[in-house]
């Protein structure tokens, strides 16, 4: 193992609103036993926009789920989840009682799901969500209600009719917005996105992603973006983590990792997104298929697929690297990454 | 609202439909209740009435007025059915058929709705405990009973529950409504005599359909069971009474209500054998009298009733829907964005 | 997509040319030999397989065997078990239980298929017609269908035997589609929201602008689309028949001209009192057991035809496509490949 240039890759916990470290999720199977979710280490920042990306079936949604000690059976969570309150101690999320974790929930950090339409009870109306929601949590409905009213206003709807509605009767980008107002409606301090604007068309995810920015500064939120579109969050988020496989492969500041990712695979992500600037030439789909999550093979999880990928990258686990002072990368070979896999030139084969 | 006035119209049609469909059997079926009254009557008198008293006693006992033209009987027909006159019977002496049918009406409405109400709470309840320990020995042996007694006609459980609980061991009564001692009114001895009578009826009918609701409600609980929004609502930190009632009951009963509908008419259906096996003196019970007797006004009495009685419960059951269902009206104004 | 896969569902023209044999051998593996396997597959079919052979050998076989009912045939109510000569006893007139039984079953087989094979014709034609045509002739079919949909379908059969008593015969395929008459409704209703939703799917939609007939349309892009629910249809109906059938009999509304369940529980309650009578009850009680069982045989097997309309169920079970769709990038319908992933 590469322990030498690991340390350097630890980030300063000062400003850590949610620390994460070995998350892992298994369940068995009959062929053994799965893991969904590999020995994740995180550090969200209080007040920042992090993006997690990676392709369907990554892990990022396990992630996601793994903040609020939501883990469906038979799935099982393993690790360290801490959360630092701005005020008072540390709380150890994977070891709260029912009651505890109920508070924490929605009321510290919340969660908002791909396809809204789909996260409402189809028989309730939206007005029946937000009450319900501040009864089970005991807050005083009345202040509530004119919270959610003004979260609404804020997001662009017109809250009494939004409220009034049935969910059907709203359209895919209106429930996606009354889905977000209602998982900011205790005031939580940090909001889990997971995927939250892949149903809808480019125009409503790019609005929604202005509203959500302005939300943000509002409400001094901490916002946890999961997706799998990397051109989408890289002007929003302050800072990118890139899943690969059921582990995390990159992580950084969002400016540096788009212009110099360190990771072939984050290479080759960007490669693989339309981008109107860039000929089409350029823009490769990515070879191969991730691993299966029963045989995690030995070494570099990505090294079926990696041009860089030699003896070494298959015996050996890449441990953290840093390329930069707050960007640790899992890759051998990460200083060779830039001329295996170009942005600009083609690539002869 | 004008689901409202479309689902009215539907059922004044269908209760016009019938009343013509039973005029077309009446009079227009050869060797159909017409004819049949005709050979009859000619043939008791021995001659001795005349073509025209013939015809008057046909139209006083089924309305039609045979010798008038075939519109001018359907007219006829159609408005005394609508006055509520069903003609006289034939077999008992001459009375009104409405005066032979009325007092057995609300007999026959408390089976079916005691049995339909008792076979749907159940069946839902076990259904939703079934989907709840989905795959444990308990949702097995309960889908196997339920698959069973769902194989099972309701007039095999009759005959087993009048043999054994009737006869044999004598804990039911094998016939009437009520015991002759006790006089009919509001008092607990009658209502009581009135239960036990009607018990074995009910409990046939419940044995026979409680396990097609369990089956439905169990298959709908575990759809909604997988719905994201109920994660969603666990995260939201809802109680779990809240979660079972409002969002798993709710959801998966729902679609079970238009289900309802086909019951009602199963229901009353089956009543007519049911009565029968039990002597239990409700509609069906003398429309079977009426047809061994060939009181063909009776029958036909009985017959639109009963078709009245269920295209009731289905208009009043498919009204009701649009209000407890947010999805039911409208589902094609959802905007887009 | 690769040209041959199209072969499975829609009968494409295949661009690689198979042999012919090779065709017939792939047919005959999609059309009869999967679905076996698949039924063959789950308990429950298997079970109603064995109830409905059964009844079928009983009903062609058996009549042969067992020797038609007669009276003295034994001494009067033996009870059932109690001889090897008379296994489920006699009637109070001498008559074997089982003789009568056997030679009740082929006209009760008739009357099923007459019932149900009436239901299915009939609505799927009005389905199918309703939702293509659409316009008038929708609304006036379905007017009529939620007319018949909503008359009790018991009462309105009681009726028409009753006033028919005098003209209507003892016909099993007559009384089978007597206890059918209103039955089509339901399926009628189904196929034509199914025609609605095939009608504006593309391929169909294709088909329409190749300029294909409408009747080819129908019969080669929407008839196989709507086959789980004629199928459903034709087993809840041909339960329906038997329900209804012998509960008519056994209150005695109906006619008959040979031996019937329904009429055997009328004359074992008519002539021996077999409810409160225990020396009579085998009497009631063994043709009531053939009812429970058929039905059971029905019900277990709309359960595992269920599994056979599943695309899913259906594509783990064919032989001869797999091999191809592997080399497929993008199948259209789910593949082995596919649902291993």
């Amino acid at each position: 193992m590469a322990t030498t240039e690991r340390l350097t890759a630890t980030e300063s916990t000062a400003d850590t609103i949610l620390r994460v470290r070995d998350a892992t999720v298994s369940f068995e199977m009959d062929r053994g036993t799965a893991r969904v979710l590999n020995g994740v280490d995180l550090d969200v920042k209080r007040r920042e926009i992090l993006g997690v990306v990676g392709e369907s079936g990554s892990g990022k949604s396990m992630l996601a789920s793994a903040m609020l000690d939501a883990v469906e059976e038979p799935g099982r969570l393993t690790g360290e989840i801490i959360y630092y309150p701005e005020e008072g101690e540390p709380v150890d999320v994977l070891n709260l009682s029912k009651a505890e974790l109920k508070r924490l929930r929605w009321e510290e950090i919340s969660m908002v799901f791909q396809g809204a339409l789909s996260s409402f009870n189809p028989t309730m109306s939206v007005r029946g969500h937000f009450t319900e929601t501040l009864r089970a949590h005991d807050a005083d409905v009345e202040a509530g209600m004119e919270r959610a009213r003004e979260l609404l206003s804020d997001l662009y709807l017109d809250p009494e009719r939004v409220l009034d509605s049935y969910p059907h009767e709203l359209s895919g980008g209106m429930s996606q917005r009354a889905l977000i107002a209602l998982s900011l409606v205790l005031e939580p301090n940090v909001l889990v996105m997971d995927e939250p604007t892949a149903a809808l068309d480019l125009l409503m995810q790019r609005s929604i992603l202005a509203l959500l920015s302005d939300l943000q500064e509002k409400y001094d939120l901490t916002v946890v973006f999961i997706t799998h579109d990397l051109p989408l969050v890289a002007g929003l988020a302050d800072r990118l983590a890139v899943m690969y496989a059921f582990e995390l492969v990159e992580r950084g500041p969002a400016a540096e990792l788009i212009r110099d990712a360190a990771h072939p695979y984050t290479r080759a992500l960007l490669k693989a997104v339309p981008n109107l600037d860039a000929p089409l030439s350029t823009m490769r789909s990515i070879e191969g298929s991730a691993p299966d999550p029963v045989n995690i093979p030995d070494g570099c999880s990505y090294a079926s697929r990696c041009p860089l990928a030699d003896d070494q990258c298959l015996r050996e686990d890449p441990g953290g690297y840093g390329a930069g002072p707050e960007h640790p990368v899992s890759c051998h070979h990460w200083r060779r990454a830039d001329e295996a896999v170009p942005f600009e030139t083609e690539v002869g084969e | 609202m004008n689901y409202i006035v479309k689902r009215t119209a539907q059922a004044v049609f269908t209760v016009f439909a019938v009343i013509t469909l039973s005029f077309v059997i009446i009079r227009l079926l050869p060797g159909g209740p017409a004819d049949y009254l005709r050979a009859q009557l000619i043939q008791r008198s021995g001659g001795s009435l005349t073509q025209e008293q013939i015809n008057q006693r046909i139209a006083s006992q089924t309305n039609i007025a045979v010798d008038e033209p075939l519109y001018v009987q359907y007219v006829d027909y159609m408005a005394s059915i609508l006055r509520g006159d069903f003609g006289t019977s034939v077999w008992y002496s001459n009375e009104p058929v409405i005066a032979v049918l009325g007092p057995a009406i609300p007999w026959t409405v408390f089976l079916m709705a005691t049995s339909l109400f008792i076979a749907f709470v159940l069946g839902v309840t076990l259904g939703a405990f079934m989907a709840y320990r989905e795959g444990s020995g308990f949702d097995v042996g309960s889908t196997g009973v339920s698959l069973l007694t769902n194989s099972v006609p309701y007039y095999v459980i009759a005959l087993l529950l009048l043999t054994f609980l009737g006869y044999r061991m004598e804990l039911f009564p094998t016939g009437g409504q009520y015991a002759s001692e006790t006089t009919p009114g509001l008092n607990l001895e009658f209502v009581l005599s009135a239960l036990h009578h009607g018990a074995l009826p009910i409990l046939s009918l419940v044995l026979a359909s409680f396990g097609g609701w369990a089956l439905n409600m169990r298959g709908n609980s575990i759809r909604v069971l997988g719905e994201d929004y109920l994660r969603v609502a666990r995260l939201r930190g809802l109680p779990e009474r809240r979660i079972a009632l409002r969002y798993v009951g709710r959801n998966a009963i729902l679609p079970m209500y238009t289900g309802l509908l086909i019951a009602i008419g199963f229901m009353f259906g089956g009543s007519i054998i049911l009565e029968e096996i039990f002597a239990y003196p409700g509609v069906g019970y003398y429309m079977i009298q009426a047809i061994n007797a060939r009181d063909y006004p009776v029958m036909m009495g009985a017959f639109i009733l009963i078709t009245v009685a269920v295209t009731i419960g289905v208009f009043i059951a498919d009204v009701t829907y649009g209000w407890i269902d947010p999805r039911a009206e409208g589902g094609g104004t959802r905007e887009s964005y | 997509m690769s040209p041959t896969e199209a072969t499975s569902d829609f009968e494409a023209v295949s661009e690689t040319s198979l042999s012919k044999r090779e065709r017939y051998r792939q047919t005959l593996d999609e059309q009869v030999l999967a679905p076996l396997r698949i039924v063959w597959s789950d308990w429950r079919a298997r079970i109603a397989l064995f109830v409905l052979s059964i009844f079928l050998l009983m009903g062609t076989v058996g009549v042969m065997l067992v020797p038609e009912p007669s009276p003295n045939q034994g001494p009067a109510l033996v009870g059932a078990f109690r001889t090897l000569e008379h296994p489920f006893g006699t009637t109070y007139s001498g008559h074997s239980i089982l003789s009568q039984l056997v030679h009740a079953t082929p006209p009760m087989l008739k009357m099923i298929t007459a019932g149900a094979v009436f239901t299915v014709v009939l609505g799927t034609a009005i389905g199918t017609v309703s939702g293509y045509k659409g316009g008038a002739v929708d609304g006036v079919l379905m007017t009529l269908t939620d007319v018949a949909l909503t008359i009790p379908g018991l009462p309105l059969i009681i009726v028409l035997a009753g006033a028919l008593q005098g003209s209507l015969s003892g016909n099993p395929y007559v009384i089978g589609l007597l206890l059918s008459v209103n039955a089509w409704a339901g399926l009628a209703r189904a196929i034509r929201s199914q025609v609605l939703t095939l009608r504006d799917a593309e391929y169909v939609e294709a088909s329409r602008i190749l300029g294909v007939p409408t009747a080819e349309i129908i019969s080669k892009d929407i008839v196989p689309n709507l086959m789980p629910y004629v199928t459903m249809n034709f087993v809840q109906q041909a339960r329906a028949v038997i329900f209804g059938s012998v509960a008519l009999y056994f209150i005695g509304i109906l006619p008959y001209d040979s031996v019937n369940w329904g009429v055997m529980m009328n004359s074992a309650q008519s002539q021996a009192g077999a409810v409160s009578s225990p020396e009579a009850f085998h009497w009631l009680l063994v043709p009531m057991l053939a009812v429970v069982l058929l039905s059971l045989g029905l019900t277990l097997f709309a359960q595992a035809a269920d599994r056979l309309f599943n695309p899913r169920v259906r594509a783990r079970h064919t032989k001869t496509t797999p091999d191809e769709q592997h080399e497929d990038d993008e199948p259209d319908e789910p593949t082995p490949a596919r649902m291993i992933r």
